[in-house]
């Protein structure tokens, strides 16, 4: 299984929470990032994926014709002839049959929708372009152009959040036919607008975490299943794109910003659109290679992201030499002894009280727990 | 001998002393007029601080009016309460001590106090009005105060402006005809009292001395009076301030020795040197060793440091005999060392120089004062650690010690500091005016109130006008409880305090809510008590964490995610745990400054 992400770094304007690489006002630049895309692409020539994603910023404002040029490059440089899911973020705002059009004669199979609310005071709270009307129009559209795999973003903890406001945008959403939900709780990212001049009206984070538990139990309610931490599908329709970085596969991301994980390596680029745009394989910045138990360990904290699926064993001996994972496994053992972990149908997964709270269960995987020791005890002093 | 002189200053913080220190050097010719002023404050605390804090001494060659040759030693002293101990020993070692009050701002608290010392020590006082050359100078109220409230003869007092040099020449005259000269005899056996020391790396402890009779010369034997070592002198010498090696230190004289001696341990201030074939010479009497009054424990950040804190303390103790430590070990912070000072400010100090000089993190807790704890079956114990205050069922009653508190404070202040006074328990026992715009204020003063922040508000309420001295009274009978802490029902013993016990609930009611917000939140709830025995007073709950969770890793940026989660991980290896709970170094500074 292999990914191919493409970082599309445009945007009408620029929401007041977003910490991502996107740039407003700067749609004049669209063309020459296409063949950027393509001139990078071609330093990978040849190999295969088996999904494809784009991401953003905002992918729909390619525009239709320009869609096409990107993924007729792609299909040009790569091996797409196994591509099993081709997903396109769409703005509610960017939205045009034309588009959509394009993206399905262009063999895109999956629309994401930032939808984020359903609530015209919240949208314009954080500055998003579009009202909740367009949204569902978007959505809408595009289960009547065919797209059979819809999925939606939302976040929670918006300025003025309510469960009446969170509740009414869920059931619409269903009702509407979406079959996957990313379900976002909102954070306030050093030097984002939000953070430096932080509303007053922002749910706290308890709120935060009861609108979650409300929305989870919610959507399981309606035959969902919460497969990852901020991920909900119906049955076959998780995101395999996403599982792929979850389950420590490859995959190559092109764009500024965009980051790579291919034979073992972890790359990412330089976030600088002119800079991209002048020397598209020039803008590596970042270069990780992690020996192999904290390979192991990485995986193993990735994995317990999938709450269903967790760690089977089996798998990851598949994939590391005994000697790699012995440590990690009997610090995953250690866990379940303390109910930190649950070991159900012989797969290691995060127990469901633990959601919301994962982080000290994942620096304990990851081996950096309170003394850093294996086995992450806590220090008694 | 005739013609030896030495002598010291002494003064209120910020009337001059340094400034006058270093115009007597420059007149003497030991200093050339330097653009980097106060050559005694060496340590670069005691500049940035303006209060000198270790004594010294200067050696300077003196030709008076009539065309005789003096040798006069300038002994530096330090002008805070805290250090009466140094200004004690330093006043020792001198027959004169020259008293200098600023003439804008009058005899202030320390100006009595030192006053006092040095008419203990038996010393000639000759009074000096400084900076003169003030606008605002107060020439003929300074005479007024140094007669009404001392007694000395203010009519006589020389006007000098330090800053200028005015009147400079004329005390050095003074210094020469009035200070009496050093009395003993060179032909007697050795007796010499060891008044500082330094450590030097190479050459190990360097003693100061004064000799007060028989001399010391290279290749002597000599023999500490307390201990019965015998070291041999490799070298002795004087202070230009600059270590100057000599051949002879004679009755007299102040100067160093050099002999080797490597044991930081082997020398106390205070100890006196003699001759190991003479070991009948009785010691220097009347050397006062006053204990330490407040205590507090240290402990480093790091636990592998406790080899480096050890260390450091040993060689600290040799600068500063006044400082007493002792090991000891808590359930919350590992080991370290209880530390005792004279005051406040002394912790202060010392806390800074500790850091600095021998680069240590340190975590501090809250002060104590030393409560005299009578029990049941009939002991009286001296408690100088809340921790170690033994059960309440077996403690028949308890005493604080109280400190003579003197307060000078312009009259338009008198209210506001007497409100004051009265919420920190002080009894006023005399008010009395020095002059006609002045009152001063003698308190009977619970030492334990002064360490939980008086000096400072005092110098708030008066807008910094007020001054203050104290000395050490006794102990006194009062109604105390110890007060614990308790988080997630395992109690912290750092935290323990002793309060009065009707001040104990506001008091734990402020330090609980303050925790709370200090230790984050867990997976759980942590109740916060304070509670007297098995009596909670104070409680407050640190409700459970929720969210503590990565939202997306976007676009697959799976490093740094991982990154995030390695530096929340470094971040918890800073607390200290207790039981389950993770607990900030910051929490155990929190009493410090509770009063604030």
């Amino acid at each position: 299984m292999r990914g191919l992400y493409i970082h599309i770094p445009f945007c009408v304007r620029k929401c007041s929470y977003c910490d991502f690489y996107s740039l407003p006002g700067r749609q004049d630049r669209i063309k020459p990032y296409v063949s950027a895309v393509i001139t990078e692409a071609r330093a990978y020539a040849g190999l295969s994926f088996h999904t494809l994603y784009l991401g953003g910023g905002t992918p729909s404002l390619l525009g239709a014709e320009q869609l096409k040029n990107l993924i007729g490059g792609l299909r040009e440089t790569f091996d797409l002839g196994g591509l099993v899911e081709a997903t396109v973020e769409v703005n509610p705002e960017s939205a045009t049959p034309g588009f959509l059009d394009a993206a399905m004669d262009a063999g895109i199979n999956r629309v994401s929708l930032g939808v984020q609310s359903l609530s015209d005071c919240e949208l314009e709270s954080v500055g998003r372009v579009h009202t909740a009307a367009r949204a569902i129009d978007a959505m809408t559209l595009s289960r009547n152009l065919g797209f059979t795999s819809l999925s939606a973003d939302l976040i929670i903890g918006l300025p003025g959040q309510t469960w009446n406001t969170l509740s009414a945008a869920l059931e619409t959403l269903v009702r509407l036919g979406i079959n996957h939900l990313s379900v976002y709780c909102l954070a306030l990212e050093e030097g984002t607008p939000l953070a430096q001049r932080p509303l007053g009206n922002l749910p706290s984070d308890d709120t935060q975490a009861e609108l979650f538990e409300l929305a989870r139990a919610f959507l399981i309610g309606q035959g969902f299943i919460h497969y990852e931490i901020s991920n909900f599908a119906r049955k076959d329709h998780e995101c395999l794109h996403n599982l792929n970085y979850w389950r420590g596969g490859e995959y190559l991301g092109l764009g500024p910003a965009a980051a790579s994980h291919l034979q073992g390596r972890r790359s990412r680029n330089r976030p600088t659109l002119d800079a991209y745009v002048e020397n598209p394989t020039g803008q590596v910045e970042y270069v990780e290679t992690l020996g192999g138990e904290e390979k192991a360990a990485e995986e193993a904290m990735l994995r317990l992201r999938l709450l269903v699926e967790g760690i089977d064993p089996g798998v990851l001996s598949g994939r590391f030499s005994p000697a790699t994972i012995e440590t990690l496994v009997s610090r995953l053992d250690d866990m379940v002894m303390r109910g930190m972990l649950e070991f159900d149908n012989s797969r290691y997964v995060l127990p469901a009280s633990r959601i919301l709270t994962s982080n000290e269960i994942f620096r304990e995987v990851l081996g950096t727990g309170t003394c850093g020791v294996p086995g992450g005890r806590h220090c008694e002093v | 001998m005739d013609n030896i002189r030495n002598f010291c200053i002494i003064a209120h913080i910020d009337h001059g002393k340094s400034t006058l220190a270093d115009r007597i050097l420059e007149l003497t010719g030991v200093l050339h007029t330097t653009t980097n002023a106060q050559v005694l404050d060496s340590m670069d605390l005691e500049r940035e601080r303006g209060i000198t804090i270790k004594a010294k001494s200067v050696r300077m060659p003196y030709k008076s009016k009539d065309g005789q040759d003096y040798i006069l030693d300038l002994i530096d002293t330090p002008g805070h309460a805290d250090f009466n101990y140094e200004v004690s020993r330093s006043l020792k070692a001198c027959e004169g001590a020259v008293l200098l009050v600023d003439a804008s701002q009058g005899v202030e608290a320390q100006t009595i106090a030192n006053a006092y010392l040095a008419v203990d020590a038996g010393l000639e006082i000759i009074p000096v009005i400084n900076k003169i050359d003030l606008p605002n100078a107060m020439i003929d109220e300074c005479r007024q105060q140094l007669e009404d409230t001392l007694g000395l003869p203010g009519k006589q007092a020389l006007l000098v402006s330090a800053k200028d040099g005015t009147g400079v020449p004329e005390l050095l005259e003074a210094i020469v005809t009035l200070v009496p000269p050093p009395k003993g005899r060179v032909d007697e056996p050795l007796q010499c009292l060891i008044f500082d020391s330094f450590y030097d790396v190479y050459r190990g402890v360097i003693p100061h001395v004064r000799v007060f009779q028989g001399s010391l010369r290279h290749g002597d034997r000599i023999m500490i009076k307390s201990t019965s070592e015998v070291y041999e002198v490799d070298e002795v010498g004087y202070f230009t301030p600059k270590l100057t090696p000599c051949e002879v230190l004679s009755a007299g004289e102040v100067g160093y020795v050099g002999a080797t001696i490597k044991n930081v341990g082997a020398i106390h201030v205070g100890d006196t040197l003699i001759s190991p074939e003479h070991p009948e010479t009785p010691e220097i009497p009347g050397f006062r060793r006053s204990q330490p009054m407040v205590f507090c424990g240290i402990y480093p950040i790091n636990t592998n440091d406790y080899g480096r804190l050890t260390a450091a303390l040993e060689k600290f103790q040799l600068n500063d005999s006044s400082i007493v430590y002792e090991k000891e070990s808590s359930a919350a912070l590992g080991h370290g060392y209880r530390l005792g000072f004279m005051g406040m400010l002394h912790m202060e100090i010392t806390m800074e120089r500790l850091k600095r000089e021998y680069g240590q993190e340190l975590v501090a807790t809250m002060p104590s004062v030393v409560y005299k704890v009578f029990t049941t079956v009939g002991e009286d114990l001296y408690i100088d650690n809340p921790s170690r205050f033994p059960d309440p069922t077996r403690i028949d009653h308890i005493e604080e010690p109280l400190i003579r508190l003197r307060v000078i404070v312009p009259n338009e202040f008198v209210g506001p500091i007497m409100e004051l006074s009265d919420s920190k328990r002080a009894k006023l026992v005399a008010m009395e005016h020095p002059d006609r715009r002045r009152a001063l204020l003698t308190y009977e003063f619970p030492l334990a109130e002064m360490i939980t922040g008086y000096y400072d508000k005092l110098k708030s309420v008066s807008r910094g006008y007020a001054s203050m001295d104290y000395d050490f009274l006794g102990y006194r009978g009062g109604d105390f409880v110890k007060v614990d802490i308790l988080v997630k029902e395992n109690q912290v013993d750092a935290l323990s305090f002793i309060s009065v016990r009707d001040s104990a609930m506001p008091r734990a009611r402020v330090l609980i809510h303050r925790l709370r917000k200090l230790i984050p939140r867990h997976l759980f709830e942590i109740p916060l008590q304070a509670a007297i025995g098995s009596k909670v007073i104070a409680r407050e709950d640190i409700a459970p964490l929720r969210k503590d969770v990565l939202a997306k890793c976007y676009g697959g940026d799976i490093t740094r995610k991982r990154k995030l989660l390695e530096k929340q991980a470094e971040g918890k290896k800073k607390m200290k745990m207790v039981g389950s709970v993770e607990v900030p170094q910051e929490a155990f500074l929190l009493l410090l400054k509770m009063e604030e």
